[in-house]
């Protein structure tokens, strides 16, 4: 509690006149701060106290003198970064997996919810609205497991059915530059597709049906249906989401890239939160990686922020 | 509808059905590889195929499993990582959005924009992992679900449900002398049941389905959580059952492969998420609903 009324002493300061009736305020409400003071301590703790501790991006961090005593070394750790040449490739790894994702990933769940809101049988919708969620609640560890297992070039599944149907040799999918891009992609809207079309689907069930009626009766047939009541019906949704996603554009998916990468396709496959990991955590290059993620939230922070201005400015609804 | 519908439209209808049996299959068909795969006896596995059923049949991959040091420690782990996790996020979170809930109680939008921000920004990786370490928590299970168990969007997706709770409620308990304490125990909280159910599933989804936390901040690998161990037996076979102890040339091993210990490994770890998945189904839809309501 004392933490709380410190900072509330601090505001009475600011407004002296009223400061007896802020206090009497305060005792009033004393059972609500006593309720909100683990999440204010959580919050404090891992989440301002982290922030404060990647300071050590500026600093040359050691260990036994730790972050405060640590020396001030300005913008030393991100001119090393900048001029590491496996820097810019990470970076364009980033953008390229992010934007690949966006192209083949965004359009697929918008897609599905279109499709899944033409079944007439809803018993049968539920069933593959059910089925399709699925993939979301599995781990990618699983998943991993379960695309080497069908991706194997000795004896993968898929391998098998190459050499069955074409005669062909087994291919190394994982293990070859030119598709391994494009298998992050693909299982990436395995994963993603159904639980992707939620938003959607809402969106789609607040459609008002007489639009429906008034367009079949002025014989307007099911995709003309579909071009211009539905998708406009669901315009909003598709812009925040997308806006959404360009904000999140340095996340290529870290775990999915952790679990499925290895030497053979580092090159076209190492993003910013691999080499993060690598540097900041297995390597223990501690500044450094504080200077790598720092940038990346600093980019991120400011990527959000206009994607959301313009939102606002399109006149769709931002974030805030 | 009195209007027809016409032939192309009754075309895409059946191209439609057709479709979305395919997608369901192959959203089905991995899994069903994986179980059948687990149960063949490896001999017959070896030759490949689609495993539409076992070739051959033995639970001896399911018994090695468990008699595996590694894997039940990561059950262990697992465990209690998920319920911790789980009823401690729930449990503050829960108690973190009653007050932000309340309009009138002084400095509410100071606490606000102070958990909103770190929405937008956090620390990142190394400072997490510093001040893990300063904690002393690094290699215990709190490093685990403590960090993560928290987080302001699962705060703001109940706010916005108790807005949706009648202020008289509240008010005649208050007229009645009930503190604030009480109102929230013994009204908020049992009248929020659905919403709570559904974020304390996310997060025990979510920290089930973690592996990343183990292997950054667990260094004894007895206490890693079971996807971090399915993890290395997926992607470093031998390794992995080298150190475990596994050999797979003892006496009964004939009938355990490396890869039909993979697949009941995989199973293992996947069967509580398949087994409360149809249940808990509708509840995750609602409550992704409920948080997209713009608050």
């Amino acid at each position: 509690m004392s933490e709380v009324n410190v900072l509330m002493n601090k505001k009475i300061v600011k407004k002296k006149n009223t400061s007896k009736k802020i206090w009497a305020n305060i005792c009033k409400y004393k059972y609500l701060y006593l309720l909100i003071l683990p999440g204010f301590i959580h919050l404090l703790v891992f989440r301002y106290a982290t922030m404060y501790g990647s300071i050590i991006a500026f600093k040359d961090y050691n260990m036994f003198k730790g972050i405060f005593e640590s020396p001030w070394v300005g913008f030393k750790n991100f001119q090393d970064l900048f001029n590491t040449p496996k820097f810019p490739l990470v970076m364009k790894n980033t953008l390229i997996i992010s934007l690949l994702k966006m192209i083949f990933g965004f359009p697929a769940p918008i897609i599905l919810a279109l499709l899944l809101n033409e079944l007439k049988n809803l018993k049968f919708k539920k069933v593959t609205q059910t089925v399709v969620y699925l993939p979301h609640f599995i781990s990618w560890v699983v998943f991993a497991g379960i695309i080497r297992a069908f991706l194997n070039p000795v004896d993968g599944f898929i391998n098998e059915i190459i050499k069955v149907f074409t005669g062909g040799v087994p291919y190394d999918f994982l293990g070859s530059k030119s598709t391994f891009r494009s298998l992050l992609v693909v299982t990436d809207i395995y994963k993603g597709i159904g639980w992707g079309t939620i938003i959607y689907m809402a969106a789609l069930a607040g459609v008002d049906p007489e639009l429906y009626e008034a367009a079949t009766i002025d014989g307007a047939n099911l995709f003309q249906r579909m071009f211009y009541i539905t998708l406009p019906s669901i315009k909003p949704v598709i812009m925040t989401l997308f806006i959404l996603g360009l904000g999140g554009i340095l996340n290529a998916g870290f775990e999915q890239i952790f679990l499925l990468y290895n030497d053979m396709v580092l090159p076209v496959a190492d993003i910013i939160d691999t080499y993060i990991y690598r540097k900041g955590i297995k390597e223990a290059a501690y500044s450094l990686g504080a200077a790598a993620g720092m940038f990346k939230s600093v980019i991120a922070l400011i990527l959000v922020i206009i994607t959301n201005k313009i939102a606002n400015k399109i006149g769709e609804e931002g974030v805030w | 509808m009195a209007i027809k519908e016409s032939k192309g439209e009754r075309i895409f209808h059946v191209i439609n059905v057709i479709l979305m049996v395919i997608l369901m299959i192959l959203m089905i068909y991995p899994f069903w590889y994986v179980i059948m795969y687990s149960f063949s006896k490896p001999e017959l596995a070896m030759s490949g195929g689609a495993f539409l059923k076992p070739k051959g049949f033995t639970l001896d991959a399911y018994k090695m499993v468990f008699r595996n040091r590694s894997i039940l420690y990561g059950l262990k782990t697992s465990l209690i990582v998920t319920i911790g996790g789980a009823g401690i996020g729930t449990l503050v979170s829960a108690m973190t959005a009653y007050p932000l809930s309340k309009k009138d109680m002084p400095g509410r939008k100071i606490f606000t924009y102070l958990f909103l921000f770190t929405m937008f920004f956090g620390g990142g990786l190394v400072p997490e992992y510093l001040l893990l370490k300063k904690l002393h928590m690094l290699d215990t299970y709190w490093a685990l679900f403590l960090p993560g168990c928290i987080s302001v969007w699962n705060i703001l997706v109940i706010k916005n449900f108790y807005k949706g709770i009648p202020d008289s409620l509240e008010e005649s308990a208050k007229i009645d002398g009930a503190s604030d304490l009480t109102v929230f125990f013994k009204i908020i909280l049992p009248l929020s049941k659905p919403i709570l159910a559904t974020i304390a599933l996310f997060l025990a989804v979510g920290f089930w389905n973690d592996f990343f936390g183990s292997i950054v901040y667990i260094f004894d690998k007895d206490k890693w959580s079971l996807q971090a161990v399915l993890r290395e037996i997926i992607t470093n076979t031998q390794e992995a059952m080298t150190r475990q102890g596994i050999t797979i040339r003892n006496e009964n091993s004939s009938n355990v492969s490396q890869k039909t210990l993979t697949m009941a490994t995989i199973m293992v770890t996947t069967v509580p998420i398949l087994i409360v998945y149809p249940f808990v189904q509708k509840y995750f839809v609602k409550g992704t609903m409920i948080g997209s309501v713009k608050g």
